[in-house]
């Protein structure tokens, strides 16, 4: 998943974000209203941590334009504002959370991957494809009842595909929702990637389960469809 | 508790219903009379018909009078009686009416007779009415003759209609008595409607809805100070509130960002030990010393502001001392390539030295921070009937109605408050220590966005031993100008 962190505190991007990317989200960062809103605009984000009081153009109304352009990317508001007319005003705004700060980071997670969970449409922890078992609370993955040791980028792709299952998801979303804007578009990070989930994917089954689909991205299926290659 | 409304209520009736009485009381008085007046009219017309029938002879007094000549005076249904009397007391007539009996002897002259109350003879009450009068004289007779007269009659009639004024006038007392304790009540409640529709406004005001205003345009003349007041209080308390909350937000603000920065360095830190670098260390150190920076200024505002008492002064030479004050602000200066004007008048005043050179520091550092680069920066201190010092950058962002937030505590234009380096403090201090040393410190933005921050001590004093024309000031790096009659040694700032 892909996580837009809008933050001018330089600290807490740089705690904020390296906790994000270390439970596996791809993070862009913006310090001020503006540069939050262009980037918002631009990608297509799953959660969108957003600061209320920032330079240039404040929280509330980038949620506000974000809204009025018809994005509908989850936002959790982070702020030092902590009155309940702050949080009605947040809400109201078309926040879909609210963290007042200081916080706990584990908290901060746990609510990025809820509304991470919401951008999918299901409130289950846990992903079934087969005998495939994703449980998206624990971050864990098991085949046939076999556990599956996964890197933070894979389970992420792994959990991505599985949120989409029986979609063909092109190379262009993957990259957009696992990997962040370091990542060079030209490189084949994603190919290597899903060759790495199938490896350790087929180490603990038999059948494969990510199917190629020429030209147009990868699709997570339980049985092998008749036109794909493995 | 006193209610206007049952006090007048109270006072309302009491007076209504007592001059009600009165009025009823002086009518019913008046008909009496009228009924009486003419009831006696009655009876002196009978009395003189009768006068008329007695007429002086030669000899005698005869009286030329038929009890059938005026109705009620026979003895069929006796109503009417006369007794009339010689000088000497002896009977000359009396009415058949009256039998064996004797009327009341009392007399009044003709013209005033005497008119009184009376048992009849029948036992009923009557009224009756005495004179004395001259019999007419006949066949040329002369003699001065005096005839006694009274005249009683049955006065059922007369009482029965007093009895009906009096009833009429109490039947009508209790129906104004119970319209007046109907009507007055809501005459009342209805008056002070408005009274009432105030009080239930007022009793809605929270501080949630404080922005609400009474509609002074609805009241009525009497209630429109009222609502006028009301209102202002209203706008001071909402505006007090506001400032509250914004201070509350802001403090807020201060304290929980570094928080959320150190428990979010350390938590990902501890959880993830190999992204923990040299940078961290630093960074918790800058938060640290921002925390303390906040928390020493913030106390330093709690501890002035409940320090009521005016801190001992001493007389301050001005001059030399803002310049010494301002030594360590011209490195920055220049650096920001600011073009620094300095007029100081060599002055003197009473005050604590280290709360002014405080004061002083905040004004020019807040100068030096926020004029632009190669802007302006004029620093005055002149003496009028006051003394005081001027420090006038230019501020681009701000405006108007920010000058009366200046000294507010926490109070920062950039609502983001992202800078590190500023708590929104200084402001608040300097003008708590100004307030300390019984100085002034103000704000004035003028139409060119030029802020002039104004530190002002009224009781001026100059010190005459310090004005020494021609002298230099010590500051290499800025316009200088001396006081009238120091020429002006511009120095441009490096």
């Amino acid at each position: 998943m892909r996580v837009l962190f809008v933050e001018d505190s330089p600290r807490l991007q740089k705690s904020v974000g390296t906790a994000l990317r270390k439970s596996g989200y791809a993070v862009d960062l913006a310090g001020d209203g503006e540069e939050g809103l262009w980037l918002a605009l631009s990608h297509d984000y799953d959660v969108l941590v957003l600061d209320i009081m920032l330079p240039k153009r404040d929280g509330l109304s980038l949620l506000a334009e974000l809204r009025r352009k018809e994005r509908m990317v989850h936002v959790l508001l982070l702020t030092a504002r902590d009155t309940v007319l702050d949080r009605v005003q947040g809400l109201q705004a078309g926040a879909d959370d609210y963290l007042v700060k200081p916080f706990a980071l584990e908290e901060l997670l746990a609510r990025v991957q809820a509304l991470g969970r919401r951008a999918y449409g299901t409130k289950r922890p846990r992903l079934v494809v087969g005998e495939l078992e994703i449980d998206t609370g624990a971050r864990s993955v098991q085949r046939n009842g076999q556990s599956v040791e996964l890197t933070a980028r894979e389970y992420l792709l792994l959990e991505y595909l599985a949120r989409r299952r029986g979609e063909v998801v092109s190379r262009t979303e993957i990259e957009a929702h696992i990997y962040d804007d370091q990542v060079d578009p030209m490189s084949n990070v994603v190919d290597s990637a899903i060759c790495n989930l199938r490896k350790r994917l087929g180490a603990a089954g038999e059948t494969g389960l990510i199917h190629t689909r020429r030209g147009l991205g990868y699709i997570l299926v339980e049985t092998t469809p008749a036109s794909s290659a493995p | 508790m006193i209610s206007i409304r049952r006090l007048l209520t109270r006072r309302l009736l009491g007076t209504t219903l007592g001059l009600l009485a009165l009025g009823l009381t002086a009518l019913l008085a008046l008909a009496c009379h009228a009924v009486v007046h003419q009831f006696d009219l009655a009876l002196r017309t009978k009395a003189l018909a009768i006068s008329t029938v007695a007429v002086v002879t030669a000899d005698s007094v005869r009286v030329e009078f038929s009890d059938r000549f005026l109705r009620g005076f026979d003895d069929k249904r006796p109503r009417d009686f006369f007794q009339l009397w010689l000088p000497n007391g002896t009977t000359l007539a009396r009415s058949e009416s009256l039998g064996d009996a004797t009327l009341p002897h009392r007399l009044g002259t003709y013209e005033a007779p005497v008119y009184f109350l009376c048992t009849l003879p029948t036992g009923r009450p009557g009224r009756g009415m005495g004179f004395v009068f001259k019999p007419k004289q006949i066949n040329g007779i002369n003699r001065p003759v005096e005839v006694e007269l009274v005249v009683a009659t049955d006065r059922e009639d007369l009482d029965e209609t007093l009895l009906q004024l009096a009833g009429l006038a109490a039947g009508c007392g209790i129906l104004l008595l119970g319209a007046t304790v109907w009507v007055v009540p809501r005459v009342l409640r209805r008056g002070l409607a408005p009274l009432d529709r105030l009080g239930e406004q007022a009793a809605g005001i929270e501080a949630s809805s404080l922005a609400a205003r009474f509609p002074v345009g609805d009241l009525p003349e009497e209630l429109q100070p009222i609502g006028l007041r009301l209102n202002d209080l209203l706008a001071r308390l909402q505006q007090s509130f506001e400032r509250e909350r914004r201070f509350s937000s802001d403090l807020a603000h201060e304290l929980r960002t570094p928080i959320a920065e150190l428990r979010s360095l350390a938590e990902c830190a501890i959880k993830w030990p190999e992204t923990r670098d040299t940078t961290t260390d630093t960074d918790v150190l800058a938060i640290a010393r921002h925390m303390e920076g906040l928390t020493t200024r913030m106390l330093s505002l709690v501890r002035s502001e409940n320090n009521h008492s005016s801190t001992p002064t001493e007389m301050v030479a001005l001059m030399p001392f803002a310049e010494e004050t301002w030594k360590p602000f011209i490195e920055r200066a220049a650096a920001k390539s600011l073009k620094v004007k300095i007029t100081l008048a060599p002055l003197k005043a009473a005050a604590d030295p280290v709360l002014l050179r405080s004061i002083l520091t905040n004004l020019f550092d807040n100068a030096v921070e926020y004029a632009p680069a190669a802007g302006e920066i004029c620093i005055n201190l002149e003496s009028n009937a006051d003394i005081f010092f001027r420090v006038t950058n230019r501020a681009e962002n701000l405006e108007t109605s920010d000058v009366a937030k200046l000294f507010d505590p926490l109070w920062r234009k950039e609502a983001a408050r992202s800078g590190g380096q500023h708590f929104g403090l200084g402001l608040s201090l300097a003008r708590t220590f100004a307030t300390a040393m019984n100085w002034t410190l103000g704000a004035h933005l003028d139409e060119q966005r030029n802020l002039s921050l104004i530190l002002t001590n009224v009781p001026a004093m100059r010190d005459k031993a310090l004005e020494v024309p021609g002298e230099n000031s010590s500051l290499p790096t800025s316009d200088r100008k001396t006081a009238p009659g120091h020429s002006p040694q511009p120095t441009p700032a490096p």
